[in-house]
């Protein structure tokens, strides 16, 4: 029959073959491959200082007849270390969720247990369908100076571990980065550029627990960020932006009472408008004869070029030639 | 149900809940100000448990979001008188132990004091709104003090703090459900829904 050998990285592994004697004449195979006899001792299999390569199938057949007598899996792994727990509440105030993995491998199945105390009260932590080490609980009381108490076990046939953290209800309260970051020139506005952004779609209503907003922006040419705070409203217009340069922007958000900022948005990047620069605009129509068309106040040759045909400052991510020495023009003047 | 519904009274509800909303957080960034000093004057470990304090109201609530608007604020207005008593009470104690030798943290007692009563006042505007009025004041409020030891005293002052820090993040939200759906039946549906 078949089973199941759990054994430590770095132990010495006897193997009987069954009811065999000790003096019986067998043969111990691994994964189908004849093992030496100079891991026997008489009918015994010794692996001394097992490491992760040993794992594997382990057979022994009687000697004459081949019949098998024993088969084992054998699985090397270590016990299991600290785990690293994480609880938080992206979607307060309906509830948190904690989530956990092991800081190390340990090669074997391993299963872990969590529990959950409010003062006298165990809750139940429902384990989410995927990911797999995450479980959500839901508030059964709010306002609460009562902390809560996690604490995770994890188990494996050769040890177990745990870790517990204790907090407060509004300590863990952190909304997912704010979604849809739009930025724009704003026409006619040389430095400026209007941010527009959403609330999480995990924050469940942000009319009674509204969030505030942090945003940060900085050309791409410099390292040092500019920041703005924002109790309300989620858009907001840059006006400090040097001209021509292309800008990148994150929002992050928190709610406006407790709890600890989100992450920084995706970022989105955005460079404000730049007026065409008429006289060299002529130039290049002149040196074009035959691929425009018949107005006299003709589109200037960037809006062929470029993607999207509002002119240099359209927020199009293609750079149009003609722009590119406008922006050089420019960027000897500022730099 | 409130017969305040008329459009100047539903505009003045909102006027009274946004002011309060400012008093409430300017009175926790100051009890937040306040719990430091307390808990640095009176030598205790910020991190310290304490249990329920018999008489403090405690700001934690079941289905809080299925409160109506009416008792919204009964309960805060209940849980603020009951903290003006026992912050007078603990300043009283403050005085006895420390005399005037800790200016800071009796300015700071004090100041809090000020606000939760100027709070308290604000509850009864908003219940006359409601055309409700307030309910009278029972006695003074409080059962007489429990004979403490001064270190029960520090411990007892700390949850009332504690617990008084809560309510008013509480009244912030309460006061914004306030706002948004009047003070008849509650939301017709709680961000506790799924």
């Amino acid at each position: 029959d078949s089973r199941i050998q759990y054994e430590r990285v770095g132990a010495d592994v006897t193997m009987k073959c069954g009811s065999m004697d000790w003096d019986a004449a067998v043969t111990w195979t691994a994964n189908g491959t004849d093992i030496d006899d100079s891991h026997l001792n008489g009918s015994y299999l010794i692996l001394k200082n097992v490491d992760l390569t040993r794992s594997g199938q382990y057979s022994c057949y009687e000697g004459s007849s081949w019949h098998l007598k024993y088969q084992t899996y054998l699985k090397v792994g270590v016990p299991p270390k600290e785990p690293v727990l994480m609880c938080r509440s992206n979607n307060y105030p309906k509830g948190f969720y904690c989530s956990w993995h092991l800081p190390s491998p340990t090669y074997i199945p391993n299963s872990f247990n969590i529990s959950v105390i409010h003062g006298t009260r165990e809750m139940v932590c429902e384990k989410d369908i995927f990911p797999k080490n995450r479980c959500h609980i839901r508030y059964l009381q709010l306002f609460s100076t009562v902390k809560y108490k996690v604490t995770l076990t994890v188990t494996n046939a050769l040890g177990k571990n745990s870790t517990t953290l204790t907090f407060d209800e509004f300590a863990i309260v952190k909304p997912d980065p704010p979604e849809s970051v739009v930025a724009k020139p704003v026409p006619n506005n040389p430095r400026r550029l209007e941010v527009a952004w959403q609330n999480p779609s995990s924050w469940p209503d942000p009319e009674s627990f509204p969030l505030k907003f942090f945003l940060r922006y900085r050309p791409l040419i410099l390292d040092q960020w500019q920041h703005v705070e924002l109790s309300d409203g989620t858009s907001h217009t840059i006006t400090d932006a040097y001209a021509g340069k292309e800008y990148i922007i994150q929002v992050a958000a928190k709610d406006n009472d407790i709890g600890t900022w989100s992450d920084w948005s995706v970022a989105v990047h955005a460079t404000p408008w730049t007026e065409e620069p008429k006289h060299l605009t002529t130039e290049v129509q002149i040196t074009e004869t035959t691929s425009t068309s018949t107005s006299s106040f003709m589109p200037p040759p960037t809006t062929k070029i470029c993607d999207k045909g509002a002119g240099v400052g359209s927020g199009a991510v293609a750079v149009c030639w003609t722009a590119g020495l406008v922006l050089a023009a420019y960027g000897v003047l500022f730099i | 149900m409130a017969a305040a519904d008329t459009p100047s009274a539903a505009l003045r509800r909102r006027d009274l809940c946004s002011r309060g909303i400012r008093l409430a957080r300017k009175m926790r960034s100051d009890v937040a100000d306040l719990l430091d000093i307390y808990v640095e004057q009176q030598g205790l470990d910020a991190s310290i448990s304490v249990a329920a304090v018999e008489g403090v109201p405690v700001a934690a609530a079941d289905r809080w979001d299925e409160q109506t608007g009416a008792q919204r604020l009964l309960d805060n207005l209940a849980a603020y008188r009951a903290f003006r008593a026992l912050l007078a009470q603990m300043l009283e104690e403050l005085r006895e132990e420390l005399g005037s030798a800790d200016a800071a943290l009796g300015q700071a007692l004090a100041a809090v004091l000020l606000q939760v009563s100027a709070f308290a006042y604000h509850l009864e505007e908003l219940l006359q709104l409601e055309s409700r009025g307030p309910p009278a004041e029972e006695g003074s409020g409080l059962p007489a003090p429990p004979h403490l030891s001064l270190f029960e005293q520090k411990l007892r002052g700390l949850g009332v703090l504690r617990e008084l820090a809560q309510w008013a993040v509480r009244s912030v939200r309460d006061l914004r459900q306030l706002a948004k759906h009047g003070s008849g039946s509650g939301p017709a549906s709680g961000p506790a829904e799924s």
